[in-house]
Order: structure tokens, then sequence, then C-alpha cells
């Protein structure tokens, strides 16, 4: 009930911010430019600018909404609330992949790319959760944009150089195991779709558990007094 | 003009202790770089796998155009993102009523800024850009990139009441510059929908190589400075 409920206000918290309106404009912009694309390259394209953009813009926004929460006291009120830390984390990360799986999908289907659409909603959703408990772990202790930005530079290399390369042909077996190219393989329905499935779901898991770690830690030390 | 340098050097010690300084000085050398050696290495690849004579060397001058605008747009950014935490803790509103004033913070937060991008851009296009440039272009390029990234930084801030509005609108901004590829891959008319925005000019003036582009190349950017400077102006009063 309370990860519900910390989930519309996230939800209410995006639509009053503009990121929906911001990335209605972002979709038809998206969709407009791969049918300017030769249609033999659309579907590397489309992967691209999906795995890029509304899949990793967690790790781009999480840092100015937590910088937000923490100006305007809503992490001191969480802190002292009855809300968990898990059900914090689980609220921003799902709000996020929800607006990303919707534009995701819409780019997918438009650039005409989606074969299948239960791999292709589970490898942005669980990629959007992951770039988002990545940009939530460096969020939490930071304290301007220009140093989130900046600490963020390691993490975006990490995940997207391997899935890149791999989207552009450089397809080692042991690299399946690396999360950005799970996200590739599912968007692409590749033939290691399904254990890329499994993969990215414990990497997933994994980076959503030390975000609430890491938040957990960054609660009790609040107000300069650590708890 | 104390006060204004105490202003500066403030921006300068935030950003180097937020560690943005070193980056934005590696990643405009890393693109410079990349531009310089990188492009020409894929184009040689490119061509040999497609067995053409060029892919990429029709482009190399719109390459140039993103080094000569990597610089302040980084640069402005960074400033931008500054600004906005600076009004989120109603830092900016107070600058603006000590000695500093409301120029002063914008002399030293975008201006003096602006001013060392465009003399580091003109640096980087005379070592690292793909193309021949004629005496005399590369600082007037240099100088509309600069007056263009003033303009996203103002943008950002102006439309923006908080940071995260700050961050959606940063990546808005970002439509400012699709004005730059319009005239090399739109070749009708149609390019013309994008003539409102000072890239667009940009990009026709390197292109035609005709002075008469610099006109609406200027005008445009100091149209979108002009109108965005008094949003500005209102938000920090």
């Amino acid at each position: 009930m309370r990860t519900k409920a910390l989930l519309l206000g996230d939800i209410r918290f995006q639509f009053k911010y503009g990121f929906y309106f911001l990335y209605l404009i972002f979709t038809i912009l998206y969709i407009s430019l791969l049918y300017a694309l030769p249609a033999a390259w659309r579907e590397q394209a489309a992967v691209l600018m999906i795995f890029t953009d509304p899949a990793a813009m967690g790790l781009y926004f999480m840092g100015a909404i937590v910088l937000f929460e923490k100006g305007e006291r809503v992490l001191d009120s969480i802190a002292i609330s009855p809300v968990k830390p898990l059900e914090y984390v689980v609220s921003k990360l799902s709000s996020i992949a929800l607006i990303a799986t919707a534009v995701g999908l819409l780019i997918g289907l438009g650039g005409g790319v989606v074969a299948n659409p239960f791999f292709f909603v589970a490898g942005v959703f669980l990629g959007a959760c992951l770039f988002s408990a990545v940009g939530l772990m460096v969020a939490v202790n930071i304290a301007t944009l220009n140093q989130f930005i900046v600490a963020t530079i390691p993490a975006e290399l990490f995940i997207n150089i391997p899935a890149i390369a791999w989207l552009f042909g450089w397809k080692p077996g042991w690299l399946i195991f690396h999360p950005g190219v799970c996200i590739i393989e599912l968007c692409q329905n590749g033939a290691y779709a399904l254990s890329a499935a499994f993969i990215l779901v414990v990497w997933t898991v994994m980076s959503a558990l030390f975000a609430r770690f890491m938040l957990a830690k960054s609660l009790r030390s609040l107000g300069g007094e650590k708890l | 003009m104390k006060p204004l340098i105490r202003s500066f050097a403030l921006f300068v010690k935030q950003i180097f202790s937020d560690s943005m300084l070193a980056t934005i000085c590696i990643a405009t050398v890393l693109a410079a770089c990349f531009i310089r050696f990188g492009i020409p290495l894929i184009e040689i690849v490119l061509c040999s796998y497609f067995e053409r004579e060029a892919i990429l060397a029709d482009y190399y001058l719109l390459f140039d155009l993103l080094l000569a605008l990597v610089t302040p747009y980084m640069i402005c950014f960074a400033s931008a993102m500054m600004m906005l935490t600076e009004y989120d803790e109603n830092m900016a509103s107070y600058l603006a009523v000590t000695p500093v004033g409301k120029r002063g913070y914008i002399l030293s937060r975008l201006v003096f800024p602006a001013g060392i991008a465009f003399a580091v851009s003109i640096v980087l296009m005379r070592w690292f850009s793909l193309t021949e440039w004629p005496l005399g272009m590369i600082p007037l390029i240099c100088l509309l990139t600069c007056l263009l990234s003033v303009a996203v930084a103002l943008l950002l801030f102006s439309f923006s009441h908080n940071r995260v509005e700050g961050v959606a609108m940063g990546k808005l901004s970002g439509l400012l510059m699709l004005g730059l590829p319009a005239p090399f891959f739109l070749p009708s008319d149609v390019q013309y929908l994008f003539s409102p925005l000072p890239s667009f000019w940009f990009a026709k003036l390197c292109m035609e190589r005709n002075v008469i582009f610099l006109l609406p190349a200027l005008l445009s950017a100091l149209l979108w400075i002009g109108l965005l400077s008094k949003k500005f102006i209102r938000k920090i009063a």
C-alpha cells in the first residue's frame, strides 16, 4: 500500500516536472528520425535510441530528482516515516521504468522493430530499473548536479560501451553476462534472449538492493547525526 | 571589478571541486582527438567494407562544426547547472543584491566562461579540424557557437523552476543543435523549417562560405539571447 502511494506520488512528480511532455517530444522526434534513415539501419538505430535514452533516463534524471528531494527535505520526512528504504527504491525505479517502457515501446513499434513484445518490454523495463538504481546509488552521495554528471560517467561507459559493441556485431559469448548486452539482446530478441532475461533480472535485483543499502546509509546520517 | 573576479573565482572553484572542470578538459580533448584521428580511420574502414570512395568525408565539415560547439556547450551547460543549484539554494538572488549585481552575475556565470570557451575552441579548431578553414572563419564560427551556448544556458535556467525541470530542459535544449545537420541531410527547401535555430545558419554559413549567411546567423543567436535574457533577469530579481 505504501509502495503504491509512493509510486503514484513519483508518477505525479514526473508528470508535473515535464518528464511526460519531454518524452512525448522525443518519441515523435526519434520515430521521425528512424523513418529518415535507410530501412536497413532502422532496427539497430531504434535499439540504440531506446538503449541510450528512455532506458537510461534514470541515470540522467535521478541526480536532479534526489537533489531536489534533499533540498525540499523530502528525504528527512522519509527517514522518520514508516516508509522503508526498499519501498522508496522500488517506487523510484518502477516509476521511471514505466515511462521508459512506454516510450521504448512506442519507438520500437513506430520503427517496426519489436520482434518479441514480451522480451522487448522486459528488456526496457529491467534496463531502466538498472540504470535508475545506479543513478540512485550515485545520487544519494552527491551535493551538486555537476558532481552527479561527472560521477555517472564511469557507469555510463561501463554499461554502454560493451552493449554498443554487441549491437554492432562484436559478440563473444561471455559478454552475455554484461547487463547492457542483456538489454540489447532482449530488445533485439536475439539467440540468447532467455538467458539474457535471467541475467538481467539478477543484475537489476542486485543493483536495487545495493541502492537500498546506500540509501539506508544515507538516511541514517541525515541532518548531520549518524543514527 | 574585484567582486566580479571573486564571483567568477567562486564559479571556477565550484566546478573544480565538482571535478567538472577536469571532466570538461578531458572530454573536449578526447572529442577533438576522436574527430581528428578517429573519424578518418572509421572512414577508411567503412569505405573498404562498403567499397565506396567516400561515406563520412562529405560530412567532415559537420564534424568540425561539432568540434567548434563542444567546448562552449559543455562549459555553458556546467554553468547553467551551477546556476540552477544556486537558484534552488537562493544564492542567485543573494548574489544579485551584493556588489556583484545582476550584470555581474551574468558576466561571471555566462560571459566569462563563454569567453574562455571561445579561446579554447579556436585552439581546438586550429589543431584538430578535419577541413581547411579560411583565415578569420575559425574565430567567427567559434564566436557564433559561444553565443549559441550562452543561449542554451539562458534557456535552461530561465524556463525551469528547479533542478529537475532544469535537467529536463537541458535534454530539450539539445534540440537547438538540430539545425547543424539540417543543411547536410535535407537538400530541399524543407531545411528552412530549421531556420529559427541559429545552428541552422551556422551550418549554412560554413557550407556556402557566403558572408550573407553571417547576418541571420548572428541575428538569430542574438535574438535568442535577447529574448531569454529578459526572462533570466526577471528570474534572478
